[in-house]
């Protein structure tokens, strides 16, 4: 029985061998001194799928586009996607196979924190960029001692983040200058959102009047709700998802409170209009991107036109990665990823999430703005691109 | 001094949901001597019942409510003839009933999550309007005032059974001594049957209420803990005790969350509890206890 094993496994390696020679001799075809290799990593199948196949998809649209329009410093662009389950060992996996097979320049993705985290100490090893997409996790691009992870970079905004834009936007758009929060106790993201919220309101000075927990599962926050309706703040922010912001934003409606609401990525759902309509009517949310932006639109419709499937908004995300690699590229006049690494904190694109420019101490975007939503007849309807610095 | 009116009305009304549902804890515990924590999942069905019963059959809300509670009534006799028969017959220890309660509640929750109905919230049409009766600067919901009366009614109907009928009073014999009930002449199964059938239907009537209330998801029955631990509190077994826990825990939750801290609610609510059951193991109202579980 073991000998029989022993047998399966050898022959397994010997034929693993074969075709890893194979591969890299494939690489070695006359088109390499042509082709550049950008590398693509998320979960095509699992839980992630819907999200990682719309990222691989429209990463497989801007090469093409890119290519049409004559590729980048004269070379075409072939992105290579390997699917991680959203797993993090997979994604280790995934990225030595990327760097040392493929010889990619870069990587895009992942969409999640746990895997971005992950792959850190193989990037450093072979020193090669990787732009993660939807990865909102602070720690993905700076560790708890705070010293920053060299190659990883990422495009979208960090969970803090949204906090500074809705007090932000608060303050300096909507004129108001009494501030609550009603936050999620047992949520990180939910206790970041809301401290940097009331962190901002401050400073741009506001005054905050109330600050509220309560603990995921609860469906009652009338005790609370109260406590602030007493304090009078002008405008409460609801740091949390679309069942709990149902709830919370009817039971508010109900108790008498008339103050504007205000939210983030958390809230768009059908569900949430189903539920509360009416209570959530004239809030206003903090999310990535408005799909009715018309700039947004235009990759929206050839997205369509290709697969015949709406895109995510991970689609977008990945679109500004690859445009902001590209003019990494560019800038470095070079295909050495070094190079093009330092690249990644000087250049500036307008990308579709907005203007993006990466920080030299935390790889995080800069003052990125986010697209200011207001919510009109049970209708998310885009208001403007804001960043509060 | 509004405010603190307002907060009377919040933890009155968060009372009186518990109270309707710890009831059916109590009852079961009374005669069986375990926490049957399958009520959880009765009630969650009960609030899937009764949003069907009104967007798919478009039922007026009386009828709707009256066929709720009869059909979470049969799955809770259903489960009491499946699960709890069987380990009756065989005279298994009360830990046995505890543990199957707990996977008939798992099972219940995960085979909506399975069914096309799927793990998606729900929330029922809005029947009331929503705008609150306001007395002074206290605002009174009227799904509240709905729930209080109901949860009355409810109630009183119950104690009226148990106290003034001849059902009542052989559940009251059982509760004393099921083997000296039984020598009475006390038909002891039919007894069960009765309390499982009166527990589901306060389930069915609890659940489409909370989900009217609230919203309507497959993990609501684990709300039902909070309920448990109020029937704990306020003595398993005796039914005022359950719905005298029920209020005061409504009432202490939003007292130590409006004048203390909200962020340490349960804490500050749960630890008096403990000192509670500490100085009165049995609960405000609870009879002495042997080898429960």
């Amino acid at each position: 029985m073991n000998k029989k094993l022993l047998l399966i496994i050898s022959v397994l390696m010997v034929f693993t061998m074969i075709f890893t020679a194979c591969q890299k001799a494939d690489t070695k075809t006359p088109s390499e001194e042509d082709t550049i290799k950008i590398g693509w990593i998320g979960g095509l199948t699992g839980d992630f799928a819907p999200w990682g196949t719309c990222e691989s998809n429209a990463a497989n649209l801007i090469a093409e586009q890119t290519n049409a329009n004559g590729g980048i410093l004269g070379k075409k662009v072939e992105i290579i996607s390997y699917d991680t389950r959203g797993d993090a060992t997979e994604s280790v996996n995934a990225v030595k196979r990327l760097i040392t097979q493929d010889k990619v320049i870069a990587i895009l993705g992942p969409n999640t924190s746990g895997p971005a985290m992950s792959i850190a100490s193989v990037l450093n090893e072979h020193k090669v960029p990787d732009i993660a997409t939807v990865a909102t996790n602070p720690k993905v691009t700076v560790q708890d001692d705070g010293t920053v992870n060299p190659y990883n970079f990422r495009i979208c905004f960090i969970d803090p983040y949204q906090g500074a834009v809705a007090a932000g936007y608060a303050v300096d758009r909507l004129g108001y200058t009494k501030g609550a929060v009603l936050y999620d106790v047992s949520s990180d993201a939910s206790e970041a959102f809301s401290q940097y919220f009331q962190e901002t309101f401050i400073e741009k000075g506001g005054e905050i009047v109330a600050v509220e927990g309560f603990k995921g599962g609860d469906v009652d926050f009338r005790p609370q709700l109260s406590k602030i309706k007493e304090a009078n703040p002008e405008v409460i922010l609801f740091p949390y998802n679309y069942k709990d912001v149902a709830l919370s934003a009817n039971q508010a409606r109900e108790l008498g409170i008339t103050a504007t609401l205000m939210g983030g990525d958390g809230w768009p759902s059908e569900v949430l209009m189903e539920m509360a309509g009416d209570a959530v009517e004239g809030s206003f949310i903090v999310n990535h991107l408005d799909i009715a932006d018309p700039i947004v639109k235009e990759f929206t419709d050839q997205y369509v036109e290709k697969y015949n499937i709406k895109p995510e908004i991970n689609a977008y995300l990945v679109h500004d990665a690859f445009k902001l690699l590209e003019a990494a590229i560019i800038d470095a006049n070079s295909f050495d990823t070094v190079k093009i690494t330092e690249s990644l904190t000087k250049v500036s694109v307008e990308g579709l999430t907005g203007t993006i420019k990466l920080s030299e101490e935390d790889h995080n975007p800069i003052g990125k703005q986010a697209a200011i939503q207001e919510i009109v007849n049970k209708e998310y309807v885009f208001k403007e691109r804001y960043s509060p610095y | 001094m509004n405010v603190f009116l307002q907060q009377v009305v919040n933890g009155l009304s968060i009372g009186s949901i518990y109270a309707l549902m710890s009831v059916g804890y109590s009852l079961v515990y009374s005669i069986m001597n375990f926490s049957n924590f399958a009520h959880g999942g009765v009630i969650m069905i009960g609030a899937y019942l009764g949003y069907f019963c009104l967007t798919q059959l478009g039922v007026p809300f009386i009828l709707a409510i009256i066929m709720t509670a009869i059909g979470a009534g049969l799955l809770a006799v259903s489960i009491e003839k499946i699960v709890y028969s069987p380990l009756r017959k065989r005279n298994a220890p009360s830990l046995y009933f505890l543990i199957s309660a707990m996977g008939a509640s798992i099972f219940l929750e995960n085979m909506v999550i399975a069914s096309p109905i799927g793990p998606t919230f729900r929330s029922y049409p809005a029947i009331f309007s929503t705008t609150p009766i306001m007395i002074g600067n206290t605002a009174l919901s009227r799904i509240d005032l709905l729930m209080f009366i109901i949860s009355l009614i409810s109630l009183i109907l119950l104690i009226f059974i148990i106290e003034k009928t001849k059902v009542g009073l052989s559940i009251r014999a059982t509760a004393f001594s099921i083997k000296g009930s039984k020598l009475m002449g006390v038909n002891v199964d039919k007894v069960i049957f009765i309390i499982f059938l009166l527990g589901g239907l306060l389930a069915g009537i609890a659940g489409m209420l909370f989900g009217m209330k609230y919203t309507v998801y497959p993990q609501m029955g684990e709300i039902t803990t909070k309920s448990f631990i109020a029937a704990v509190f306020g003595g398993l077994g005796s039914l005022p005790g359950a719905v005298i826990g029920s209020i005061l825990l409504g009432l202490i939750e939003t007292m130590s969350s409006a004048y203390i801290s909200s962020q340490y609610r349960d804490l500050i609510a749960f630890t008096l509890l403990i000192f509670i059951l500490i100085v009165k193991p049995t609960g405000l109202m609870g009879k002495s206890t042997e080898d429960k579980a």
